[in-house]
């Protein structure tokens, strides 16, 4: 589950980067209202991974042609390194997904081909779904590339909002996330474009403890324009801190096994 | 028959700003078959008389008949028909065309009048053997003499027939062997064919040959020998 | 009588009427040189364009155009084909099946376009497989493909390799497979040489699990000048599901192009009639001026006004004719050497993609007879309209002053 660990992380993880990252290049910790954003976002994104993590999930895609299920299985490394596997349907047993050094190969069992997404096709949708090999990659760099405000506070969520820094080259225009005060999980994550339309939202759902960690077991990507499409993304089984070597996530393991 | 008259007309040119009166309250009638020579000094209105006569100009007042046709009252377009169909003109300086032989000039005005081809070659060439001019017939005007081109211009003038011919120093730029020869031929078209004939000279010899000169003297009228028939 | 003198008349001054006459020939021949080229050069473009590619003529599913939106594909009824080709204006009908994905081979991989065709029917349309410079055409093997030489250098790979395809299949599916290189093509356009490889469409319709489905019909018609026209004729044939659209469409710029060069042509063609107006203009001022006494002695001899001015025009004419009769002769003589042979650039200039053409590297005329017919009668007309003026000159002569010499 790189894919769901991809996800998630990109999804938080560009928090925990952008706590990072503030920690050690802002002079200060940018604080509203006594909250540390950063603090706050590594809060969520170290309770949700551990330093690594092995996953199963199953990703419901539904597009107005078709509608299908994909079972995958992912490890993941600290933020940089994950790995994902499909073990179903059949057709796509083995297809393979590595992310390493900000970049995306994939593994096509049937050609035996390793293939390097170029940097053109980044936008381009991951295995059919809603979700993007830019999501796979860039979404940890979200604190590098944004900054952070408090937006709004309740008894029971924080609102935060990003915006690019002026010369980070970003995907979106802002991103804003609703993180719950209990237990620090998100419940939705906001994209939207250059000219501030909503184009996504990703919700959260299924809250579970895991271990001694409680983290949403569903993630669902919703397109705004087309709300009869969606991607859901359910996770079956959590493992974190197993032993992975960095040498793992190698082009060797994407087509081996 | 009368075939000329003109009843007191007057003729003003505009030169600059002045008006030069070069004809002034003239009176004059020629019948079909004369032969009349207009005499007088250097600017003394021959050429503007022979002008208004032969339809080139209109007088500035007085009336006027040549040929039946009111001359002083006539449009462009019947001016033009007039000159055509009843006026042969002879130049000073011969005037043919010289892009056109020698038999086509002299065919030129019947081609103007439409006679088909058969008949104008039969009627040209004829002409040119009458006035000895035989084998001429295809040189251009640059390539002949002036008085083989005078005798070309005068088969012009006569061949369609016209009621008039008329000649406006016809002889001048001729010598005078040339000159007496064209006066005989005048004089022989005038005898056998009836041909009227007006011209300008102030050649003593050519005076002499005319059977009624008029003479004229700052557009007046001085003397008039009348008909010698 | 009056073209005889008319004739006459211009064979006096032979100097000055060869002056003019080579100068009217020289103008008119060069115009419709110029003409020939410019509609070279368009129809190479347009050539290069829909000839590499698109097509004259696309039938495609409604909705399909502009985003190629991959759902609307469709299977064509039996005989559709049949009737279209059937069409006398119509020269061949090709099925296709568009794809996008990645074509990769090691550590390359770069985003096509995959167009799957049955071989002889696209060579019927296109000729991209006669653009081959490496390798052979399609075998029987089912799973080769063509693409272009600066796909082949990005790629390295050569006639024989496996490369692998990616693409998003229709029900979803990740579709991939290995196509073999059967060849290389070059056809100048940047775009075609980087980014497109046909397959056969069998294969792409099994990867892309649109089993016997295409996208378009690709028309090619006997005269592509002429394609919207034809496209309106047969659209009824077709109903409101299926659009069928014209080169322009896809092409707007070529088409702009094409106008803008008939404008430019047209702004050419004036100058050069300009030109010949002034020119014929000052001949026959001068040769009425001169012949102002001989004028007078026309009308004195009982010539009308309107005979010497149809004299004068019939002198333009009787100039202007010879001179476009000579011009044309010269201009076909010479748009016939630039079509069957034309100016070779290629070893200076390297060909110009423009607007989904190419602007290839030659100089080579086209004869439109009738469009440059036109333009070269079009000049006999400006000889009346020059000699207009001075044929007035010559019919408003006052004989006595005519004959004074005023
Ligand atoms: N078109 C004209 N404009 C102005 N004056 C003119 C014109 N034609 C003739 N005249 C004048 O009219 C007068 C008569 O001229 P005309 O030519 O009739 O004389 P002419 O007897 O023929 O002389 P010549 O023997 O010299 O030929 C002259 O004073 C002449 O200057
Ligand atoms: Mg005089």
């Amino acid at each position: 589950m790189h894919t769901s660990n991809s996800l998630l992380r990109a999804l938080k993880a560009m928090a925990i980067m952008v706590i990072m990252a503030c920690m050690t290049a802002l002079p200060q910790p940018v604080r509203a209202q006594g909250v540390n954003l950063q603090q706050l976002v590594r809060q969520v994104e170290e309770q949700y991974n551990g330093d690594s993590s092995h996953i199963t999930a199953t990703m419901h895609i539904v597009t107005r042609q078709w509608e299908r299920s994909i079972t995958l299985e992912g490890w993941s490394l600290g933020r940089e390194l994950c790995l994902t596997r499909i073990l179903e349907p059949a057709k796509e047993k083995g297809v393979s997904t590595l992310k390493a050094d900000k970049q995306v190969w994939n593994y096509l069992p049937k050609v035996d081909r390793v293939i390097k997404i170029p940097p053109s096709m980044m936008g381009a949708p991951w295995m059919g779904s809603h979700i993007t090999n830019e999501d796979l990659v860039k979404s940890s760099h979200v604190d590098l590339d944004y900054a952070l405000t408090l937006e709004e506070e309740t008894a029971d969520f924080w609102r935060i909002a990003c915006t690019p820094k002026t010369d980070a080259a970003v995907v979106w225009g802002r991103i804003v996330y609703t993180i719950l005060k209990d237990h620090t999980i998100p419940r939705d994550i906001a994209y939207y474009d250059d000219a501030m339309v909503k184009v996504r939202t990703i919700r959260f759902e299924d809250v579970q403890h895991v271990g001694d960690h409680v983290l949403p077991l569903r993630m669902i990507v919703q397109p705004s324009e087309m709300p009869d499409e969606q991607t859901i993304l359910q996770y079956r089984t959590i493992t974190f801190d197993l032993p992975l070597e960095e040498s793992f996530f190698s082009l060797r393991t994407l087509k081996g096994k | 028959m009368t075939l000329i008259e003109l009843n007191n007309i007057t003729k003003r040119y505009m030169s600059g700003n002045q008006s030069v009166t070069a004809i002034a309250g003239l009176d004059l009638a020629v019948r079909t078959g004369e032969f009349v020579v207009l005499a007088g000094p250097s600017g003394s209105g021959k050429t503007s008389v022979l002008n208004l006569i032969g339809g080139l100009d209109r007088p500035s007042s007085g009336t006027m008949t040549v040929a039946g046709c009111q001359t002083d009252m006539a449009t462009d377009r019947e001016l033009a028909d007039f000159r055509l169909n009843m006026v042969g003109f002879i130049f000073q300086s011969y005037n043919l065309i010289p892009v056109l032989t020698a038999a086509e000039n002299a065919e030129f005005v019947l081609q103007l009048q439409g006679i088909p081809a058969p008949i104008r070659h039969a009627r040209v060439t004829e002409l040119f053997a009458e006035l000895g001019m035989e084998g001429l017939q295809n040189r251009r005007p640059g390539d002949l003499s002036g008085g083989q081109q005078q005798r070309v211009a005068i088969i012009r003038a006569i061949a369609s027939e016209p009621a008039l011919v008329l000649a406006d120093e016809a002889t001048a730029n001729l010598d005078s062997k040339s000159s007496t020869d064209l006066l005989e031929m005048m004089r022989y078209l005038n005898e056998t064919k009836g041909t009227t004939f007006v011209f300008s000279s102030h050649d003593p010899l050519v005076i002499e040959q005319a059977r009624r000169v008029v003479t004229l003297h700052d557009g007046r009228m001085v003397s008039d020998t009348g008909s010698r028939a | 009588m009056l073209l005889q003198l008319a004739y006459r008349n211009i064979l006096r001054n032979k100097r000055r009427s060869l002056l003019t006459v080579s100068a009217m020939v020289f103008s008119s021949s060069m115009l419709l040189l110029a003409l020939g080229v410019s509609a070279g050069k368009m129809g190479d473009m347009l050539a290069s364009a829909t000839e590499q590619y698109h097509g004259h003529l696309v039938l495609s599913r409604t909705g399909y155009q502009p985003q190629r939106d991959m759902y609307a594909h469709f299977a064509p009824e039996d005989g559709m084909i049949r009737r279209i080709l059937e069409h006398p204006g119509v020269r061949g009908v090709s099925p296709r099946l568009r794809a996008f994905g990645l074509l990769s081979q090691d550590t390359s991989t770069i985003p096509v376009e995959a167009l799957g065709i049955r071989p002889e029917a696209e060579a019927t349309v296109t000729t991209l497989q006669q653009c081959i410079v490496r390798g052979a055409g399609f075998d029987s093997s089912g799973n080769g493909c063509l693409l272009g030489t600066g796909m082949a250098r990005k790629l390295n790979v050569a006639p024989g390799d496996a490369i692998a395809f990616v693409t998003r299949g229709a029900d979803g599916s990740i579709g991939n497979d290995l196509l073999t290189v059967k060849g290389i093509f070059e056809t100048g356009n940047t775009r075609n040489d980087n980014q497109l490889v046909l397959t056969e469409l069998p294969w792409l319709q099994q990867v892309t699990a649109l089993d016997s489905q295409i996208h378009e019909l690709a028309i090619a018609v006997r005269a592509p000048m002429q394609a919207a026209g034809l496209a309106r004729q047969m659209r009824d044939d077709f109903g409101n599901d299926y659009t069928l659209q014209d080169w322009s469409v896809f092409l707007p710029e070529i088409r702009d192009a094409i106008i803008i060069s008939h404008v430019s042509n047209s702004i050419i063609m004036a100058i050069f009639y300009m030109a010949t107006a002034l020119c014929i203009f000052n001949t026959f001022y001068m040769s009425v001026m001169e012949r102002t006494r001989e004028f007078g002695v026309l009308l004195a001899l009982g010539m009308r006004p309107g005979q010497l001015r149809a004299m004068v025009l019939c002198e333009t004419l009787l100039l202007g004719g010879t001179a476009v009769l000579a011009g044309m002769a010269l201009g076909f003589c010479m748009n016939w050497y630039m079509q069957d042979i034309g100016v070779d650039l290629s070893g200076h200039v390297s060909p110009i993609s423009y607007g989904g053409g190419t602007i290839l590297p030659r100089v080579r005329a086209v004869i439109e007879p009738v469009r440059q017919t036109g333009a070269a009668l079009m000049l006999l007309l400006v000889c009346p309209v020059a000699g207009f003026v001075p044929a007035n000159m010559a019919a408003r002569c006052v004989p006595i002053k005519a004959l004074r010499g005023e």
